[in-house]
């Protein structure tokens, strides 16, 4: 089954077509990767799903109801989750206190709240954490706070924008690890990712975008040898031109 | 001794110092400058459930100070109906007002909403000085109204000392610090807080940001029209520019943000500072340099907004909690916000 269903998806700023024509269908339990040159229209396409910009074509299904215009905190409360790839952390707050607000979406109680909180950041491995103020982590860990908070809410589907950008090899490798454990719980993953290791370690499926359209998607295998994505990335110059 | 054990005896002392105060202050000059005191900490109280927690700046909320004092006073000299009854009406009244102003301006950022706040409140004044009659009820323009002493007691919230007026203000104060405490600790603090700060991320967690601030807008309404009922019964004497004024949104203001808004403590210790300047620079300088307290609060502002940008709350608790490290070493403080 198909959790998300993208079709002709296009998205206008003023005379500037940042996506046209994308396709895109993610099965529910899966890691599906989106790459694309800087500008590719990467993070337009999550804005769009997550309800943050209104899509200017096409149709955005999610579990087989359609959301194009939803607002981002009933898009949440069913389910979908996104973090920023500009992380937005409660800077003046604790981690634990940012992690509540998403833990508040199934529950009144301010008790339940926190022990939701606690549970998710033990998942993560943060809870030693738990009580620094989130405008002084490192970027790492801003990274997987973003993270912790949209896990808070429970997602079905969640969207990930870059949270490996600007990390070390090592934490990319746990961040890859606390991934896969994501989609082992059962939560669908659409990740967009520049780091082409990670990327190609996690996916299931990779689609790429360049100038706002989609030039390829297959496996990670497929899709690195796939001459388009090539040229999309190292430039015309790089490849040898057959005729 | 443990952390809690001192703090419980903090808030046991300042308890027994607030309620105890009436029995050594037998001036009723200072009494009347505590009351208005413990009046504007319970404004900037209310104002900082907007103002503090959802991280915007209303400048209006002296409309909501009419609304209340209008209400009441006109529901007393027209029919005979008791002050507390009309400071709930009151109340009703100004949380629909409200949340009608934070509708279309919640949207807005910054200094636009600022400014919108302040355009309505000032809109709601001329209104008010420009209207004897409003269908059947009698306002009385410029000229205001006038509560004559006659019924004392506390059902008519009339009295002839000072005393009762202190003990219903403070009584008030310390339950709407309560009901902060609370909120700050619930859900809809949690996302005030959340939506002040980063409104994106908010609305991502399933914040509906406009609503919680349009919550907190009805009951910062609500609890500020209450304190302008009182302040009809304790002033028995209400014109446009006595309880609709641009000043008393901008002491709101400044209270808040030389106190340190966003925090509990914040329009408590703002007002203890700013309330005396007010009071005896009008005193002293009335005649012959009216406004003079806005100017000082100025200066004091642009210092504060230098050296302590989160207010003056922020040192003092840090002084507070060293004193208790000392005290009570090897315990860690309170946590979760
Ligand atoms: N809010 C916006 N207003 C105007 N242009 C935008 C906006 N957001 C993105 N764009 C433009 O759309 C294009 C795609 O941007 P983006 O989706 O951020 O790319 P990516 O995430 O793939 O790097 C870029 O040309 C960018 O400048
Ligand atoms: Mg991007």
């Amino acid at each position: 089954m198909n959790i998300l269903e993208v079709k002709e998806l296009g998205k206008d700023f003023g005379g500037l077509t940042a996506l046209q024509g994308v396709h895109l269908s993610i099965e529910a339990g899966r890691i599906f990767g989106l790459i694309g040159p800087n500008g590719a229209g990467k993070s337009t396409a999550f804005n769009c799903i997550a309800g943050v910009y209104a899509p200017t074509r096409g149709e955005i299904r999610f579990n087989g109801e359609v959301i194009n215009g939803q607002k981002p905190w009933n898009l949440c409360k069913k389910g979908l989750a996104r973090t920023f790839q500009i992380v937005k952390p409660f800077a003046s707050k604790t981690v634990l206190y940012n992690v509540m607000v998403g833990s508040f979406l199934h529950t009144n109680s301010t008790r339940e709240a926190r022990r939701r909180a606690l549970e998710v950041l033990e998942f993560l491995h943060f809870a030693g954490k738990a009580h620094m103020r989130a405008g002084d982590l490192t970027i790492a860990d801003r990274k997987r706070l973003e993270i912790a908070r949209a896990l808070a809410t429970r997602p079905k589907l969640l969207l990930l924008d870059e949270v490996m950008a600007g990390l070390r090899p090592a934490e990319v490798d746990q961040m890859v690890e606390i991934i896969r454990r994501l989609r082992d719980q059962g939560i669908t993953i659409f990740v967009i990712e520049h780091i082409m290791r990670a990327i190609m370690a996690l996916s299931d499926r990779v689609a790429v975008l360049h100038f706002g359209k989609k030039i390829a998607e297959g496996t990670p295998q497929e899709v690195a040898s796939d001459e388009r994505v090539i040229k999309a990335y190292l430039g015309e110059e790089y490849v040898v031109s057959g005729s | 001794m443990t952390r809690r054990h001192y703090n419980k005896m903090a808030a046991a002392i300042v308890l027994i110092l607030a309620f105890g105060l009436p029995l050594v202050v037998r001036s009723a000059t200072y009494l009347h400058i505590l009351v208005l005191l413990y009046f504007y900490a319970y404004l900037t109280t209310s104002w900082n459930l907007v103002g503090g927690f959802a991280g915007v700046l209303p400048l209006g909320h002296a409309a909501f100070v009419g609304i209340g004092a209008y209400t009441s006073t006109i529901l007393y000299l027209q029919y005979g109906i008791s002050p507390w009854i009309g400071m709930l009406v009151g109340g009703v009244l100004a949380s629909f007002v409200g949340v009608l102003i934070g509708l279309p301006t919640f949207k807005m950022r910054g200094a636009y909403f600022a400014l919108a706040t302040l355009a309505f409140a000032e809109g709601i004044r001329v209104m008010v000085e420009n209207i004897d009659r409003l269908g059947p009820f009698v306002l009385n323009g410029p000229r205001g109204l006038q509560i004559p002493p006659l019924k004392l007691g506390l059902g008519n919230l009339v009295f002839a000392s000072k005393e009762p007026y202190y003990y219903i203000i403070l009584l008030m104060l310390l339950a709407v610090l309560a009901l902060t405490w609370v909120i700050a600790r619930s859900k809809l603090g949690y996302y005030l807080n959340a939506g002040g700060e980063e409104p994106d991320a908010a609305m991502a967690l399933g914040v509906n940001v406009a609503r919680s601030k349009l919550t907190a807008m009805a009951m910062s309404s609500f609890l500020t029209a209450l304190a302008g009922a009182f302040y009809a019964q304790f002033t028995l004497y209400i014109h446009p520019k006595s309880v609709i004024s641009l000043d008393l949104s901008f002491e709101i203001a400044f209270i808040a943000l030389i106190g340190g808004r966003g925090s509990i403590a914040g329009p408590v210790l703002g007002a203890l500072l700013l309330r005396p300047v007010s009071d005896f620079s009008r005193i002293y300088f009335g005649d012959t340099l009216p406004g003079l307290h806005l100017v000082i609060f100025g200066v004091v502002l642009i210092l504060v907004m230098i050296f302590q940008p989160r207010g003056l709350q922020e040192p003092l608790t840090r002084a507070y909690n060293r004193l208790l490290d000392r005290l009570a070493p090897g315990q860690t403080k309170e946590l979760g916000t």
